[in-house]
């Protein structure tokens, strides 16, 4: 799978597919390699994901941000 | 004009009538009406010297509304408690004022009492709404939303000092999440708290990066949550494009917006789960489980295939082995029958030949054969019999010479002088002495 997951959700999903997939022990060398190398590419997108959100929770005011915004409005 | 008029049938018309008689009529006709029970929120409260004004609204509609102050007294109402945002429950009926020669006319609903509505007025209105929401189908569309699994900001409108706040922020740290909250801050219980609730989820939902939005106060009675049965703010939570979690009151309290939102929670620490569905601590656990899962099927998957493809480029190496010892077998199986066929062969052969030369030698010999035979058998005989063997046996001896040559006279015997006498059983030395003595003639 190239292209990026939809979401963490999907890419869990697939993950299990996969292997789901290769513990039944019926996929041959070939698409067990590429289940692999699928598997890797979400594992890695889904650690990513995870780092997001895994570096402490930040916080912010709507109102700051609406005065940002304003601010960011006026110099434009 | 006059015939336009005609066809429009206005000029058919009762009247004209003096407008002072019509309003006067109107208000008889008014103060006819039937006395009744309202309740909603009391708003733009006033006093002149006579009577308090206000207005009672609710998501639907409004109505000017007045009451004697004599009236109101009766009513027992404490200081203030007709103030704005106030949910009462009025009696009275429609009138009119027709106005005079100075003063404006105006309508109102003159109320002679009032009361503050109670727990059960304000639930027999819930539920009034909760019908008619839920009719319009406004119930269901926050719940078709997609909530991500993992969202890395979320919004929460909540009081700026209250403690749903510290207890949905512990929520979301026990799941191991540390996105981003955009925090909206609005007043949760007074008039003014709904349309600053409604305000809040507008922007929070504006914002591209918000995937889901917490609503949540602490807990309290109906009229204390009020706010979060507005129909205004319902209506405002069911069409919004971000799904919103509720979690107002406690686990008793049902407020209208836990209806329309997509979750409803007891909690604000239920709320955090809601909002961020996927616990991050176990998700990281479960993601190195399945990397290993993987590493170990990928290793697997080549290290069985090599071995195996091993395996099948050693068999026909085997193969050639099993083969060439199988080969070697059979050349010496061959080659020891061959030797004992030669063997046999020349055996059979020289049987054969000794077999053939006898009866060509029969042949050739023929008839006399036979009797030569005889005759040799009868001469080997008499051959042995002369033998000195024989004479030796019976106790004769031979003389012999220094040689072994028999000495067969005196003569010989006596030049000899060493000789040896030759028995049956053996020889012995013998010396001669003395001349020949001559046997006498007889």
């Amino acid at each position: 799978m190239s292209e990026r997951p939809e979401s963490y959700e999907a890419a869990v999903e697939r993950l299990e597919e996969i292997i789901d997939r290769l513990d039944s022990g019926q996929a041959g060398l070939r698409e067990t390699l590429e289940l692999c190398k699928e598997g890797r590419d979400l594992v890695g997108y889904c650690a990513a994901e995870l780092d997001e959100v895994g570096e402490g929770l930040k916080e912010l005011r709507l109102d700051d941000l609406a005065a940002k915004l304003e601010v960011g409005s006026e110099q434009g | 004009m006059g015939e336009a008029l005609e066809k429009s049938g206005v000029t058919t018309l009762p009247g004209p009538f003096a407008v002072g008689r019509y309003a006067r009529k109107l208000q008889e006709w008014m103060r006819e009406r039937s006395r009744v029970q309202l309740i909603g929120e009391v708003t733009g409260v006033g006093r002149s010297k006579v009577q308090a004004y206000f207005e009672l609204r609710d998501g639907e509609g409004a109505i000017p509304c007045a009451i004697w102050l004599n009236d109101l007294e009766k009513a027992g109402l404490s200081e203030g408690a007709l103030r704005d945002g106030a949910e009462v429950v009025i009696s009275g009926g429609p009138d009119y004022y027709p106005g005079g020669g100075q003063a404006s006319p105006n309508f109102c609903f003159r109320a002679t009492h009032v009361r503050l509505a109670g727990e059960g007025d304000l639930i027999a209105r819930l539920e009034a709404l909760r019908k008619q929401l839920r009719a319009e189908g406004l119930f269901e569309l926050q719940k078709q939303l997609h909530r991500p699994a993992l969202p890395k900001a979320i919004g929460v409108v909540t009081a700026e000092s209250g403690a749903a706040r510290r207890d949905l922020l512990a929520g979301l740290q026990r799941r191991g999440w540390g996105g981003t909250v955009v925090w909206g801050f609005a007043p949760v219980q007074d008039r003014h708290a709904a349309p600053a609730i409604g305000r809040a989820l507008q922007d929070l939902a504006a914002r591209p990066e918000v995937e889901a939005i917490v609503v949540t106060r602490g807990g309290g009675s109906l009229a204390d949550l009020w706010a979060f049965c507005d129909e205004t703010l319902c209506r405002t939570v069911a069409l919004l494009r971000v799904p919103v979690i509720s979690a107002v009151g406690h686990e008793r309290d049902k407020t209208l917006i836990d209806d329309v939102a997509a979750v409803a929670c007891s909690t604000p620490t239920h709320a955090a789960e809601a909002a961020v569905p996927l616990d991050c601590l176990a998700a990281k656990e479960g993601l190195e489980r399945s990397a290993t899962a993987l590493r170990r099927a990928g290793e697997g998957a080549i290290g069985s295939r090599s071995r195996h493809l091993g395996a099948l480029a050693r068999g026909p190496e085997r193969a050639l082995q099993r083969q060439r010892s199988s080969l070697n077998q059979k050349i010496r199986e061959i080659r020891a029958a061959a030797e004992r066929g030669l063997a046999e062969r020349a055996t059979s052969q020289r049987r054969i030949g000794t077999v053939v030369l006898e009866r060509a030698r029969r042949r050739a010999a023929g008839a006399d054969m036979e009797k030569r035979r005889v005759a040799l058998h009868r001469a080997t005989v008499t051959l042995r019999a002369h033998e000195p063997e024989r004479t030796l046996e019976r106790g004769y001896a031979l003389v012999e010479g220094e040689g072994g040559e028999p000495l067969t006279s005196a003569e010989a015997t006596a030049a000899a002088e060493q000789v040896k006498l030759r028995f049956a059983d053996g020889r012995i030395r013998a010396r001669t002495e003395g001349d020949v003595e001559r046997e006498r003639e007889a």
